[in-house]
């Protein structure tokens, strides 16, 4: 039962990694931008798709982050 | 295609042999001979605190890299030779902090450097397996693979705690490796995979509780950086990070805590302490960072041992939630499944 807890935070990051591959290939992935309807379009959407997939690594660590502090609140620092 | 099968299996078979073999016999000996040349360093978790030889560096760096070069003539790949200089050169910086006590930077900073092999003879792809497809990134790739090397080599080297942890999770993690570098890499990468795994296990009979001798950072980083170097050269990155999920979590945890990159020895407040009874306690003092072990110790004190099987059984649970993910990406791959 020691271990429960742990194995719970291991497989919640696996989820979280799962649901962040499923929005880089999904969503991310397909977007198309056009606004000068040349080919620097291409460049501003690969730019808009690897900020987007930087800032949603950074959402995942931010909330990476709050899990550990849930977890310590709530394991080690309550006694 | 039997006899290609009949090769792969022969050249296996041959570098596992020898990665094993030559690791296994001559440890005792270099045990020996770190004796008799006073490199020893105290084991303060056990009852007396006896010294244990460190470090297993440069055993381990002779088995893999013989057995390697045998590899590289058998199928004259430069992969293998890249992913042999990266491991070398994180050998190398592992080394110098063994030596010399560095500061906290030094570590992550170097290996970015062991990164440069694998770049400079092209052994990665263009594209990274984000389990249900590929996201082809030529450009970011790069910077990728330059975070990936120091990244993996300091999370095994954090895990590194206890007798056995470091070698034993190599040891587990590299089985949903090996079979994804063969499902989504290729055979090459997976051929040279076999020395790490069996170079482990050899070194494991010593290292393991109660250990005989220590890798230091100098074995600890290699076998990080060799790790990263395969997932690398066999498209396998996120599989590699899922596997190592608790190691990652360990350093995640230390990083968000302490908000630096610093050394485990220049913490001011300890995550552990040790009782009479020799049994490890979780520190209740809120500056004292969070680390893997803090937190399997957060119910209770725990004996060396206790903890190790414990560190153990979450490296087999992420690497089961890793060829979970290998089954996904498969069925994505051959098209079986999709959304």
């Amino acid at each position: 039962m020691r271990l429960f807890d742990l194995v719970m935070l291991i497989f919640i990051m696996w989820i979280m990694i799962m649901i962040v591959s499923y929005f880089l290939i999904f969503i991310i992935g397909p977007l198309h931008i056009e606004i000068f309807h040349n080919s620097s379009d291409r460049l501003i959407t690969s730019m808009i798709k690897a900020s987007s997939a930087i800032g949603l690594v950074v959402v995942l660590i931010l909330l990476l982050g709050m899990l550990k502090t849930k977890y310590l609140q709530k394991i080690l620092l309550r006694k | 295609m039997i006899d290609l099968l009949l090769d792969i299996a022969i050249y296996g078979i041959i570098v596992s042999a020898v990665s094993f073999l030559v690791i296994f016999f001559i440890t005792p000996p270099f045990i020996k001979y770190l004796n008799k040349k006073g490199k020893l360093v105290v084991d303060y978790h056990k009852p007396g605190k006896p010294n244990v030889p460190r470090p297993a560096g440069p055993v381990l760096l002779i088995g893999i890299v013989v057995s390697e070069i045998i590899l590289y003539f058998l199928i004259q790949d430069t992969k293998i030779i890249s992913v042999v200089l990266s491991t070398i050169i994180a050998f190398i910086i592992g080394y110098i902090d063994d030596r010399k006590t560095m500061p906290g930077w030094f570590k992550p900073v170097a290996l970015i450097f062991a990164a440069v092999p694998i770049i400079v003879f092209g052994s990665h792809g263009n594209s990274l397996g984000l389990i249900f497809d590929s996201a082809f990134i030529p450009i970011l790739y790069i910077p990728l693979i330059l975070a990936i090397m120091p990244i993996v080599g300091n999370t095994i080297n954090s895990i590194d705690v206890f007798n056995g942890v470091a070698s034993g999770f190599i040891i587990i993690t590299m089985m949903p490796l090996l079979v994804s570098v063969i499902l989504f890499g290729n055979i090459t990468v997976f051929l040279m995979g076999l020395p790490l795994l069996f170079g482990t296990i050899a070194i494991y009979q010593y290292h393991k509780y109660p250990s005989r001798i220590f890798l230091g950072d100098s074995g600890t980083l290699l076998l990080g950086s060799m790790y990263a170097g395969l997932s690398i050269a066999g498209n396998s990155e996120i599989i590699a990070v899922i596997a190592l999920l608790p190691a990652v979590m360990n350093s995640f945890l230390f990083l968000a805590s302490v908000k630096k990159i610093v050394e485990h020895r220049e913490v001011k407040t300890r995550p552990v302490s040790i009782s009479e009874d020799f049994r490890l306690v979780a520190s209740k003092e809120r500056s004292a960072p969070a680390t893997l072990v803090r937190l399997i110790l957060a119910r209770g004190p725990l004996s060396e041992q206790e903890i190790i099987t414990k560190i153990l059984i979450l490296a087999t649970f992420s690497s089961v939630l890793a060829f979970i993910s290998i089954v996904i990406q498969y069925f994505f791959m051959k098209g079986i499944i999709s959304l």
